[in-house]
């Protein structure tokens, strides 16, 4: 069964749609691969699951029940969490704080919230603590998130969406900006990732989506125009037309 | 030493010194506007929302205290408790509809609503006085202790400002404190990682207009009337302006804030009617060098000290 199934799902921003009628279906432990060129409306389809956007029509089914048009801050509370694409992180606030509050959001009982002392939440700060050593920040705890490196803020950015213990997980285009070697280090992450959560990935490194995917939509002027696995979509003659041209060899 | 016992050791040690410096009013009045900023920089400090209209929360409470005070003879803690309770329901009011919007549109909200509340106080001179205020508010003594020696009453203020840090600063440290700073830094973010932005800054704002609120009835108590400036905008304008100076968003800041804008004001005041014009200035020093106030000029002094002098202690421990 799909963990999460959209339905003829659209968003129109005036005369623009920019999510035309996406049926997609995600399997629950799979890694499935949104692809397309920019503006394909990857990322605002993204904002429709996590509820930045309501859609204009089309549903969105999350673990059998409807999801369009909740606010953001509920679906992160049924365990959809997301990475942005630009980093979105808190700059003042240090390493540790960044990911705790994200651990903290996901309590289900919210106990002493404006009385008891953040540091003394042991276990979320443990849970914190790890997920910053699984994504290689642990050294770093102690600093602003401010003074680290792009690189390291793009780790911090995945560190952030883990915390969140989430169910599905949407990660936009983690390897953006980075360097060939950071983007090594993120792909062996993700890539540990795999088969712990349901993922969904937009990423714009083609091989790394070939090699990573178990199933891969491209989009097109905001329609998925291709679905299957990394082989079927090598040999799609649209996708190739469309969007890999002469990246891929035949 | 931990940093913070140090700042508690200096706060209480100004506690104690400042009335033999100052005079007790005045010194009073300095813990009474800590409170009034301890509150608004939990909006504007912690949370980012720059509120012009604090005045609304602060005077209404003085005037509902101040009435009841006056003319129900009510004890001073049903007094105080009336006004936390009338500054956080003003404070939860004004917040609905403020939260909704953001940037400027916030701050005119704040104020329009401020000057909403200062004309209603104008208008309704049967219960307020108008412009002339609402004198005659009396200050009763408490189980038992007269407080209407000033240095009695100084304590007593004291007292509850001590109480009042400590609390503010159990907040800040919770973990809604840290929820309202992510919101300052990052709202799109903190509303992903579930947080319902609108109703954590309504929370802020209640905390805020609660602690204004005591502020409010601890200023009728000791001047004895509730002018009608207690709920207009100017007030609101002073309480931002000494959180700048102090430091906004450090919570020490508003306190330092309050010691030097209250005692500016009226120790110079008295020698140059265009006293003002100073803090003028000094605002103008603050916002274009010191962004964080005087809180983060002393931290730059002492990091500058400390890189001047390392080498001479690393001289001294050399053998000879």
């Amino acid at each position: 069964m799909p963990l999460v199934r959209t339905e003829r799902l659209t968003k129109s921003f005036g005369a623009l749609v920019a999510v035309n009628a996406v049926t997609l279906e995600v399997e629950e432990g799979s890694l499935h691969s949104v692809i397309g060129p920019n503006g394909a409306g990857k990322t605002t389809f993204f904002n429709l699951l996590t509820g930045q956007h309501a859609p204009t029509s089309g549903r969105i089914i999350f673990d059998g029940r409807d999801i369009a048009g909740t606010p953001p801050h509920r679906i992160a509370h049924l365990g959809i969490a997301r990475s942005f694409q630009r980093t979105s992180i808190f700059p003042t606030l240090s390493i540790l704080d960044n990911v705790w509050l994200a651990t903290f959001a996901r309590q289900e009982s919210w106990r002493g919230l404006a009385w008891r002392r953040a540091d003394r939440y042991p276990e979320l700060t443990r849970r914190a603590l790890e997920v910053l050593g699984e994504v290689g920040l642990g050294e770093k705890a102690s600093l602003l998130a401010r003074e680290i490196s792009h690189g390291e803020q793009r780790q911090l950015e995945l560190a952030i969406a883990l915390a969140a213990a989430p169910r599905l997980l949407l990660l936009d285009e983690p390897g953006a900006g980075l360097s060939p070697d950071e983007t090594q280090k993120m792909v062996a992450l993700v890539r540990k990732l795999k088969g712990r959560y349901t993922i969904i990935l937009i990423e714009h490194k083609i091989d790394v989506v070939m090699t990573m995917s178990d199933r891969i939509s491209v989009m097109h002027f905001g329609s998925v125009i291709a679905e299957g696995n990394p082989v079927e979509i090598q040999r799609h003659p649209e996708v190739r037309r469309a969007y890999l041209g002469g990246v891929v060899a035949p | 030493m931990t940093a913070s016992a140090k700042a508690w050791l200096a706060i209480l040690a100004a506690v104690v010194l400042l009335p033999v410096f100052v005079r007790h009013a005045i010194a009073t009045e300095i813990w009474i506007f800590a409170i009034f900023g301890l509150g608004l920089n939990l909006l504007m400090g912690y949370t980012g929302l720059l509120s012009f209209g604090q005045a609304t929360f602060f005077g209404s409470a003085a005037y509902v205290a101040g009435y009841l005070l006056k003319f129900y003879g009510i004890n001073v803690f049903l007094a105080l408790g009336l006004g936390i309770v009338v500054g956080a329901i003003s404070a939860a009011a004004v917040g609905y509809l403020c939260v909704q919007r953001s940037g400027l549109y916030f701050i005119m909200l704040t104020f329009a609503l401020n000057q909403m509340f200062y004309f209603t106080a104008y208008q309704w001179t049967t219960v307020t006085g108008g412009e002339d205020g609402m004198p005659g508010i009396p200050r009763p003594s408490v189980l038992g202790l007269d407080i209407h020696r000033p240095l009695a009453y100084y304590a007593a203020v004291a007292l509850l400002f001590i109480l009042s840090l400590w609390i503010m600063k159990r907040i800040v440290e919770s973990p809604l404190g840290k929820i309202l700073q992510a919101i300052r830094e990052n709202e799109l973010r903190a509303e992903a990682l579930g947080y319902n932005v609108p109703r954590m800054k309504l929370a802020a704002f209640v905390v805020g207009g609660a602690f204004s609120g005591l502020a409010g009835v601890l200023y009728a108590m000791l001047f004895g009337i509730v002018p009608l400036e207690s709920i207009g905008f100017v007030f609101s304008g002073n309480v931002v302006f000494a959180t700048l100076i102090g430091g906004s968003g450090s919570l020490y800041g508003p306190v330092i804030g309050s010691f030097v804008f209250i005692w500016l004001s009226e120790s110079v005041s008295s020698m140059w009617a265009r006293w003002p014009l100073l803090l003028g200035v000094a605002f103008v020093i603050v916002v274009l060098f010191f962004r964080g106030g005087v809180v983060e000029a002393w931290a730059r002094f002492w990091a500058w000290r400390a890189a001047h002098r390392a080498p001479t202690v690393a001289g001294a421990d050399a053998p000879r």
